[in-house]
């Protein structure tokens, strides 16, 4: 039977927990709205970039650019994107199954001649497989706090020449995207080679255009471009999925350290009665005893 | 009024936007002038100093890393990674960029060395003291 200074006790301890996670909601929150805004101004840059590709794939049939080269896969890359923290629900549990899954069923036979490496972004991920028998080529934790553009460009650089010198035949990225601040997608992406552009993007230009220095030199500068300007946009989308994951989860927390305190008291109630109950039925039957 | 439109996007916003009597541009195969009626045209620039002549008479300077621009129906639309005002640069980290790079290509026999991207560090940190210094 719990006291009551025990009660009382773990009324306390569940307020002080309850204060820290609605503190972290807000905080998350207010990062979440900034993450945001970061989404919605690195837009224009990838879809304009897609767009001037998609119109030069389409005049220019004959390219040789060496990341739109298919190579039989023999060796894989896995990016996996997770948080630097915890505390934000199943966000960083759900990368880390889906590339298990990858790893135990696509890429089975990768993982086992050793020709699989994983690339991990944020602490988390690397905090977990650092555990399990698969080999981390390079982590990149704490880079969310001041995500900067150089690092994704820097990153792809370095994968686009694992690529090209042969080091990777297959490069693929897991994330979280943002697609509200209570749901994340999970996505799968193949970075390297670089997917057939899907022609459906609107091209209006009748205009017949001057290529300076010519469209292939415009390709090819343009390509990678295209890919820095892709994992940069992955990077912003795990980090606004992460702050909504993290502030849906404190809010739960909050809720739930709401219930639990009303529960508490309502025992530390009860509980108090019985003893002042008790009390008086002692006092009256001693006083009943000196009467008789 | 014979203006163009300028557009400027960079992976994290849209950098400038205005109205121009005049766009330069150092074009890979040489700086070019986008004036007013431009022919359609599809470049790509280099490490360089953009200037964009405003309809109110002031001439503005960037400094670029390079990107791709679109010139169509008196619309020119600029991508580039990089593109800052001088206001906009940090005088001591370019300095710090600078020397960086010459003390990479110092050791540029050392095998862990990107010459390539070192030349182009050095490039860039060049440019933006002098779009700072001009």
């Amino acid at each position: 039977m719990a006291t009551l200074r025990d009660i009382k006790s773990r009324i306390t301890g569940v307020k002080n927990t309850q204060q820290i996670t609605k503190a972290m909601k807000m905080v998350a929150a207010a990062r979440l709205r900034r993450a945001q805004e970061n989404i919605i101004n690195a837009r224009p840059y990838s879809r304009k970039i897609s767009q001037v590709l998609a119109h030069l794939l389409s005049v220019e049939k004959d390219i040789n650019n060496p990341l739109f080269e298919i190579r039989p896969a023999e060796k894989v890359a896995i990016l996996l994107v997770t948080s630097d923290r915890g505390l934000c629900g199943a966000f960083n549990m759900n990368v880390i199954r889906q590339v298990e899954t990858l790893l135990k069923e696509d890429y089975a036979k990768f993982v086992e001649t050793g020709n699989l490496d994983l690339f991990t972004i944020g602490k988390k991920g690397d905090d977990y497989f650092k555990r399990l028998p698969y080999n981390i080529a390079e982590s990149y934790p704490h880079i969310f706090a001041h995500l900067k553009f150089e690092f994704a460009a820097g990153l792809m650089n370095k994968m686009k020449e694992f690529y090209i010198n042969g080091t990777y035949d297959r490069v693929v990225i897991v994330y979280n995207k943002f697609k509200s601040v209570i749901q994340q997608d999970l996505t799968v992406e193949q970075l390297l080679p670089i997917e057939p552009f899907d022609k459906t993007e609107e091209d209006d230009t009748t205009a017949e255009y001057i290529y300076e220095p010519n469209k292939t030199e415009i390709i090819n500068y343009l390509l990678p471009k295209q890919l820095n300007a892709q994992l940069w946009q992955a990077l912003l989308e795990s980090y606004a999925a992460e702050l909504g994951a993290r502030m849906t989860a404190m809010d739960m927390a909050t809720e739930n350290a709401k219930e639990m305190i009303k529960q508490l008291q309502m025992t530390y109630n009860k509980e108090r009665q019985a003893s002042i109950t008790s009390e008086i039925i002692e006092i009256v039957s001693g006083a009943n005893a000196l009467k008789a | 009024m014979k203006e163009i439109s300028v557009e400027v996007i960079t992976p994290s916003s849209a950098a400038y936007t205005g109205a121009a009597g005049s766009v330069t541009i150092p074009g890979t195969s040489g700086g070019f002038q986008v004036l007013y009626n431009h022919a359609p045209l599809m470049s790509t620039f280099d490490v360089g100093i953009v200037k964009v002549e405003e309809t109110s008479g002031d001439t503005k300077i960037f400094a670029t890393g390079g990107g791709t621009v679109e010139v169509r129906n008196n619309k020119v639309l600029l991508l580039a990674e990089s593109f800052e005002a001088p206001e906009k640069i940090d005088a001591e980290r370019a300095e710090e960029a600078k020397d960086r790079a010459l003390e990479r290509l110092a050791h540029r026999s050392k095998p862990d060395i990107d010459e390539v991207r070192a030349e182009f560090a050095l490039k860039r940190a060049i440019n933006r003291l002098k779009v700072i210094n001009l």
